[in-house]
C-alpha cells in the first residue's frame, strides 16, 4: 500500500467509533436529550469491551460488552434526566468526569503496571479486492466490523427516516407536549433513546479498543467523544451526514502525517489543529442551517404543559 | 552603647571571613524521609512515566523512603498537587516532565520545598532545585547505527508523540548515526502531535504511514502512544512475507520481554536511580542544586542487546560506535529545539530510497 491508499483506508477505519458515537448522541438529541459524557461512556466501553475480548477470545463478546455498558449508562441517565427531570448538563459532565476516573481505575485494579495488547484477530472478509489500486485498501480492506458499523448507521437512517418509530423520537424532542396529547410517552420514549443512543457510544468506544488499536489504555478517546456531540449538532442528527462528517474529520486527522512525509515545514501544531478548524468550518457553513430539536435539553415536565 | 557596636562589629567581621560569608551559607541539611513524583501520564505505559515512577519506588524500599506517586497529572497547572504533596511531608518533590519547567521552580521558591526539574539547567538553585538532563542523542546515535545497518528497505523513520527536548535530542541522535553509518539511508521524521503522548489511535495512523512510505525500522517515541505504533508494526508484519517485516526501536522502557519481543530490535533505555539517588545525596549532605546528566558513561542511559537475531557485523559496528562516542571521536549533536532539528534534518543529505 503507498501513502494515499494508507491515509484512505485509515480514515475509514478511524471514523467507524465517531460516527458509531455521533450518531448515538444524535438519537439522543432527536428525542430531547443531550448527554455531554460521550466521552466517559466511550471509554467505559472501550475496557469493558478490551476486558472481554483478552478473557473470552471473542471479538462479538467485546462487542456486545461495550454496547452493554453503554446501554446500562444511557438507561441510567436517561431515567435520571427523563424521569427524574434531573439537568442534562450535570448528569452529561458527570458521566464525563466518571468514566475517565472510573476506567483509569478498573484498568489498574485489573492489570496493575501491565499493558496487555490484543492479537490482531478479527477476520477481512473481503481483503482480496483490496489490489484495487488508490481506493482498494479503503474500500475492501477492513475487518467485518467496519462494514457492520457502516451498515448499521445506514439502517438507523432507513428508521429515523421512513418509521413511525424515527418519526415519533423527533416529535418528542421537538414538541414534546403535543406528541404526549398525541398519546405518546414521552418519558419511556426518552428513556429507550437515551439507552439506544449510549449503547451506539459504548459500541464506538469497543470499536475504538479492540478494532482500531487492539489494546486499552487510561483516557485513550483523547477526545472523541466531545467531538462526536459536536458533529451529532452539526450533522443535524442526520446518521448520514453524521457519518460523512467523521469520515471528513478522519480524512483530516490522516494528512498530518501525510503533509509530513512530504518536503512542505509545516508545525505540529497546525497539524494538529487542520481536524478542528474542517470541523469549525463546517459549523460555520453548516451551522447556519443547524436545526436542534426545539425541547433539546429541556426537562420535560408533564404537569408543566402550556 | 560601646560594647553594642563592638559586637556589631564582630558579627560583620565573622560573617565577612568566616567560613561561609553572609548570605552564601550552604543549604540546610535535610533527611529525606518522604520523596514524591509526579508524572504527566500513566505510570504503567512502560515508558517514561513508569521508568521515573520506578526508579523512585525502588529507592524508597531500598532507603526506607516513603514515596508518593502522583501519575496523569497532565500538563495544567499542578500547583494544587506540588501543594499537597508538601503539604503530606515530602522533603523532595520530583516533577517529571519537561512541561513542568516552570511551576516547579516557581513553587519551590514559594514554598521552599526542594525540586527536580527535567531538562532546564538554568532554573538550578541551591537548596531548591536540582536538574537532570539526559544525554540519551549519544544512545540514539547508536540506534541510528542499528537501524542503518539492519534496514532492508533503505528507508527508517522516526515517530515522536511531541516535541519535547528529550525526543529532540533523540530524533538528532538516530538521524545522524543513520546518516553517518549510511548516507543513502532516507530518514522519515513524523510527529504525531503537539503533546500526543497517549494517543494511541494517532500513533497507530502515523506508523501505518511511515509503513506505507517504505520505512522496515522504525524508532519510535511514545510513552503511551507507543503502543499504537506497536499495533500498527504487528498488524504489518502478521499480513506479510518475513522479509517484509518492520522492526522497532523503542526508548525508555525495557519491552523486550513482552510481546514486541518479535520484532524488538533494540531499545534506548534510561534509568534514573543514579540521577535520584545523587539528589537525595545531596539533599542529605546540604548540597542540593546541581545537575546530573544521564549519559553513556554513567550509564544513566544505554542500548539494549538486540532481542532478536542481528547480524555480528552490526553488532561489531554498533560497538565500534560506542566505543568512539566514548573516546570523544564522534561528537553527537544535541539539539533541543524542534525549529533546530527541523533545520538539522533538512539539511542531511537526501537519502536514495
Amino acid at each position: 500500500m503507498n501513502v494515499l491508499e494508507t491515509l484512505l483506508q485509515a480514515s475509514v477505519l478511524a471514523a467507524v467509533p465517531l460516527m458509531l458515537a455521533a450518531v448515538g448522541e444524535a438519537i439522543g438529541q432527536r428525542s430531547g436529550l443531550l448527554n455531554l459524557g460521550v466521552e466517559g461512556v466511550m471509554l467505559a466501553g472501550a475496557l469493558v469491551a478490551f476486558i472481554a475480548v483478552e478473557t473470552s477470545g471473542s471479538f462479538l463478546a467485546g462487542l456486545a460488552a461495550g454496547a452493554l455498558v453503554g446501554a446500562v449508562v444511557g438507561l441510567l441517565f436517561g431515567v435520571a434526566s427523563a424521569r427524574m427531570a434531573a439537568s442534562q448538563i450535570v448528569l452529561g459532565l458527570g458521566i464525563a468526569l466518571a468514566g475517565q476516573g472510573a476506567t483509569g481505575f478498573f484498568f489498574r485494579e485489573r492489570y496493575g503496571l501491565t499493558q496487555p495488547l490484543l492479537e490482531p484477530g478479527m477476520s477481512r472478509p473481503i481483503s482480496d479486492l483490496s489490489e484495487v489500486a488508490v481506493v482498494g485498501p479503503a474500500l475492501f480492506g477492513h475487518k467485518w466490523f467496519v462494514y457492520a458499523a457502516w451498515a448499521g448507521v445506514f439502517l438507523i437512517a432507513a428508521t429515523l427516516r421512513f418509521t413511525r418509530a424515527g418519526l415519533l423520537l423527533t416529535a418528542t424532542g421537538d414538541a414534546p407536549f403535543a406528541t404526549e396529547a398525541a398519546g405518546v410517552d414521552v418519558t419511556r420514549v426518552r428513556v429507550a433513546a437515551a439507552t439506544a443512543g449510549q449503547a451506539l457510544a459504548g459500541l464506538g468506544g469497543a470499536a475504538l479498543s479492540i478494532v482500531e488499536v487492539g489494546f486499552f489504555a487510561p483516557g485513550m478517546t483523547v477526545g472523541i467523544g466531545f467531538i462526536a456531540i459536536a458533529l451529532a449538532m452539526v450533522g443535524r442528527q442526520d446518521p448520514l451526514r453524521i457519518a460523512l462528517l467523521a469520515l471528513a474529520f478522519g480524512v483530516l486527522r490522516g494528512l498530518g502525517p501525510a503533509i509530513q512525509l512530504t518536503e512542505w515545514r509545516v508545525r505540529v501544531e497546525f497539524l494538529d489543529m487542520i481536524p478542528y478548524i474542517g470541523v469549525l468550518v463546517l459549523v460555520v457553513v453548516l451551522g447556519r442551517r443547524v436545526r436542534l430539536p426545539a425541547a433539546l435539553g429541556v426537562a420535560y415536565h408533564r404537569e408543566a404543559r402550556p | 552603647m560601646m560594647r553594642r557596636r563592638a559586637s556589631l562589629i564582630l558579627l560583620i567581621l565573622v560573617g565577612l571571613v568566616g567560613p561561609w560569608p553572609l548570605g552564601l551559607a550552604p543549604a540546610a541539611q535535610t533527611e529525606v524521609d518522604r520523596a514524591a513524583i509526579v508524572t504527566p501520564g500513566s505510570r504503567s505505559n512502560e515508558g517514561w512515566d513508569q521508568q521515573g515512577v520506578d526508579a523512585l519506588v525502588a529507592i524508597g524500599e531500598e532507603r526506607g523512603i516513603e514515596v508518593d506517586v502522583v501519575e496523569n497529572a497532565g500538563y495544567d497547572d499542578i500547583t494544587p498537587i506540588l501543594r499537597d504533596l508538601a503539604a503530606d511531608g515530602a522533603d523532595l518533590i520530583i516533577c517529571h516532565a519537561s512541561g513542568y519547567q516552570t511551576v516547579c521552580p516557581e513553587f519551590a521558591e514559594r514554598e521552599g520545598v526542594p525540586v527536580v526539574v527535567t531538562e532546564n539547567p538554568e532554573a538550578v538553585t541551591e537548596g531548591l532545585v536540582s536538574d537532570v538532563e539526559t544525554e540519551a542523542q549519544e544512545v540514539a546515535y547508536l540506534a541510528g547505527v542499528m537501524a542503518a545497518l539492519e534496514t532492508s528497505t533503505g528507508t527508517v523513520a522516526v515517530v515522536a508523540s511531541g516535541e519535547p527536548p528529550t525526543w529532540n535530542y533523540m530524533t538528532a541522535g538516530f538521524a545522524a548515526g543513520a546518516k553517518d553509518t549510511d548516507p543513502s539511508v532516507e530518514v522519515l521524521y513524523s510527529v504525531i502531535g503537539e503533546a500526543a503522548y497517549d494517543d494511541a489511535p494517532n500513533a497507530r495512523r502515523t506508523t501505518e504511514t511511515v509503513i506505507a512510505a517504505g520505512a522496515d525500522v522504525i524508532f519510535g517515541m511514545g510513552d503511551g502512544a507507543s503502543f499504537g505504533m506497536i499495533q500498527a508494526i504487528r498488524e504489518h508484519n502478521a499480513a506479510v512475507s518475513q522479509d517484509e517485516e518492520v522492526r522497532f526501536i523503542d526508548v525508555i522502557g525495557d519491552k523486550s520481554d513482552s510481546d514486541v519481543a518479535d520484532f524488538l530490535l533494540t531499545s534506548v533505555l534510561f534509568d534514573y536511580t543514579g540521577a535520584y539517588n545523587t539528589f537525595i545525596d545531596n539533599l542529605e549532605s546540604g548540597d542540593f542544586g546541581s545537575i546530573y546528566t544521564m549519559d553513556l558513561e554513567n550509564e544513566g542511559v544505554w542500548l539494549l542487546e538486540p532481542p532478536i537475531e542481528v547480524s555480528e557485523e552490526t553488532i561489531e559496528q554498533v560497538e565500534a560506535a560506542e566505543q568512539a562516542i566514548l573516546e570523544g571521536e564522534i561528537d553527537v549533536p544535541a539539539i533541543a529545539e524542534a525549529d533546530e532539528l527541523a533545520d538539522f534534518l533538512e539539511d542531511l543529505p537526501e537519502g536514495d530510497a
